[in-house]
């Protein structure tokens, strides 16, 4: 079902013109670098919790990992756990206070320079920079082909010129307002999802008769499953795989893990912290924070295997199948299929919001690292230089390399993709991440070396052991003459199951071996 | 239970509502805890 354009035009104009007038709100707040960075660290709670929500669910969270929901099952729900539970709970508690301490502290305006300050180290501050300006946009881009997809299947149109003009507008605000603009049009995207997903969730258990009896007839169609996935330990969309088959470990490894640890060491999250005033702010954004989470991914992640029963239901066959083979197309399949088309237009605005929210982020951590972290801390040792036309230049630069790769990616690729920039910052940012908040004998050499391992070894498993991205990549075969290094459950164990446990050794080997970090700048730091 | 046999799934359904029930609490508990605004 097309959605009559001109009432979907009429609608997005208003929520555009919204986003301006936020945008210009945040434009007209910003003065100082402390603004545009951290936006002048006193931000509203319920801003911060909703922000750093819409920030963390994209619509790759919701039309990618949905989608592998509809493909591999409820199984996902640990990852919406995880999401609750690590990605606000210990995020904001445990990690999220200490970062805003230590951050206000060093005068650290990202995370890349919160980090490098801690460690008093520029290479640590221009390496993760060039990390983050390398591969986030490989994140961004399929964040992109989230939206897409929708678009394409809603409108029924050539979708190019309006990803154009959608990412034109994004970093425009990104641009003039900073991480201000972000913030704000963040809250209003939030609340937009919020909206939009609570209700997904009504209509699709009022559709299948109720949650007890939607979960029985999702159980009851598990003989559909096909042969492929049920050779590799799929046994049906509410029951886990078989445990240390391919699928489980793809499920628990790099969905569930992957994504709800790597989370934690996110740099376009963690500069949040910095951006509220006290340790109040913090406890209180939980508030909003949790119920948030669980109404985008839990939602997700059930609609996703439900849509099965309605496909089965309405066409006699499963979500995949429906779809095309291309999970990414899952979701928007059945919202246009299933929902009133009023919903139709709420959820395309929904999907919008949440592309905009983490694109706005994305392009703001992306211009920053290679600015202000790569270009002005690292390659000019602090000087100003021309740091704020590089910045424009990188997020344009950024930007560009995201939609290319959105036109260049593969299908069925949103969860994957997302899972791989998570994977890798976990195991390059999170143990010095960890040991800059609460170890207070890692060094600066132990630094280096977990930040260099874990970047690398993450790498060097994704594109020689890691069959799903070594195979199609082919350097493997193309050096070594096998498709993979190592064979059997090895190719199917995610790069962060390997690269980040042996990034924390070397950040703990390291360190014991080296000099301490003197007591005086380890009180600059924490305080006497 | 719910509709769903494998306990390894309806206790994640169940788990992902009562941690959010979790920081739904907490927050009400340490509304105004942390107030002080330190300053370096």
């Amino acid at each position: 079902m097309a959605v009559s354009t001109p009432v979907l035009g009429i609608v997005v104009l208003i929520y555009m013109m919204v986003i301006f007038y936020l945008g210009w709100l945040g434009y007209k707040k910003t003065q100082m670098t402390e603004d545009y960075m951290v936006a002048g660290r006193k931000m509203n709670p319920y801003v911060l919790a909703i922000s750093y929500g819409a920030t963390f669910i994209s619509t790759s969270a919701i039309v990618g990992f949905g989608g592998a929901a509809g493909a591999l099952g409820m199984g996902l729900l640990w990852l919406a756990l995880m999401n609750i539970l690590v990605g606000i709970f210990l995020a904001f508690v445990i990690f999220g206070k200490r970062t805003r301490r230590i951050g206000l502290k060093l005068g650290a305006v990202t995370f890349p320079e919160l980090l490098g300050r801690r460690y008093q180290s520029r290479f640590i501050q221009g390496f993760s920079g060039a990390l983050i300006g390398l591969f986030m946009p490989l994140y961004a881009g399929i964040v992109l082909i989230g939206g897409a997809r929708f678009v394409e299947t809603t409108l029924n149109i050539n979708y190019d010129v309006a990803v154009l003009i959608l990412t034109v507008i994004v970093a425009a605000y990104v641009i003039t307002g900073g991480l201000i603009a972000v913030m704000y049009t963040d809250a209003l995207q939030g609340a937009l999802m919020f909206l939009g997903m609570a209700l997904l969730l009504a209509f699709t258990y009022v559709n299948l008769g109720g949650v007890v009896e939607a979960h029985q007839a999702l159980t009851n169609i598990a003989y559909l499953v096909p042969e492929s996935l049920q050779a590799g330990g799929h046994l049906g969309w509410t029951a886990m795989p078989v445990f240390g088959s391919p699928i489980w470990w793809n499920l628990v490894s790099t969905l569930v893990l992957g994504v709800g640890i790597g989370v934690l060491a996110q740099p376009q999250l963690a500069v949040r912290f910095m951006t509220v005033r006290n340790d109040r702010a913090l406890n209180r954004a939980l508030l909003v924070g949790g119920p948030f989470i669980l109404m985008m991914t839990g939602v997700a992640f059930t609609v996703g295997a439900l849509s099965n029963v309605y496909f089965f239901e309405k066409l006699g066959v499963i979500s995949v199948v429906a779809a095309g083979g291309n999970t990414d197309l899952i979701i928007p399949q059945y919202i246009n299929s299933a929902m009133p088309e009023l919903f139709v237009v709420l959820f395309m605005l929904t999907l919008l919001a949440a592309a905009m929210s983490t694109m706005s982020s994305q392009f703001h951590t992306m211009g920053t690292a290679i600015g202000h972290d790569f270009y002005r801390e690292f390659l000019k040792k602090g000087e100003l230089g021309q740091t704020i036309n590089i910045t424009r230049i990188a997020i344009a630069v950024t930007i560009l390399v995201s939609v290319v790769l959105a036109y260049m990616l593969p299908i069925s690729i949103i969860a994957t993709a997302t899972a791989i920039f998570f994977g890798l910052c976990a195991a390059s940012f999170l143990p010095m991440y960890v040991g800059a908040l609460f170890w207070k004998r890692m060094t600066k050499e132990g630094a280096i070396a977990s930040m260099l391992v874990g970047a690398f070894s993450s790498l060097f498993w994704l594109l020689f052991v890691h069959a799903k991205e070594a195979v199609p990549f082919g350097l493997s075969q193309a050096i070594f003459g096998k498709a993979t290094l190592l064979s059997g459950t090895w190719t199917v164990v995610d790069p962060i199951i390997v690269a980040t446990p042996l990034a924390f050794l070397t950040a703990i080997v390291v360190s014991l071996l080296t000099k301490p970090i003197p007591q005086k700048h380890l009180e600059n730091c924490f305080g006497k | 239970m719910l509709g769903i046999d494998d306990p390894q799934i309806w206790l994640a359904y169940v788990l992902c509502f009562l941690s959010a029930v979790g920081c739904i609490i907490y927050g009400a508990l340490k509304w105004n805890e942390g107030e002080e605004e330190e300053e370096c």
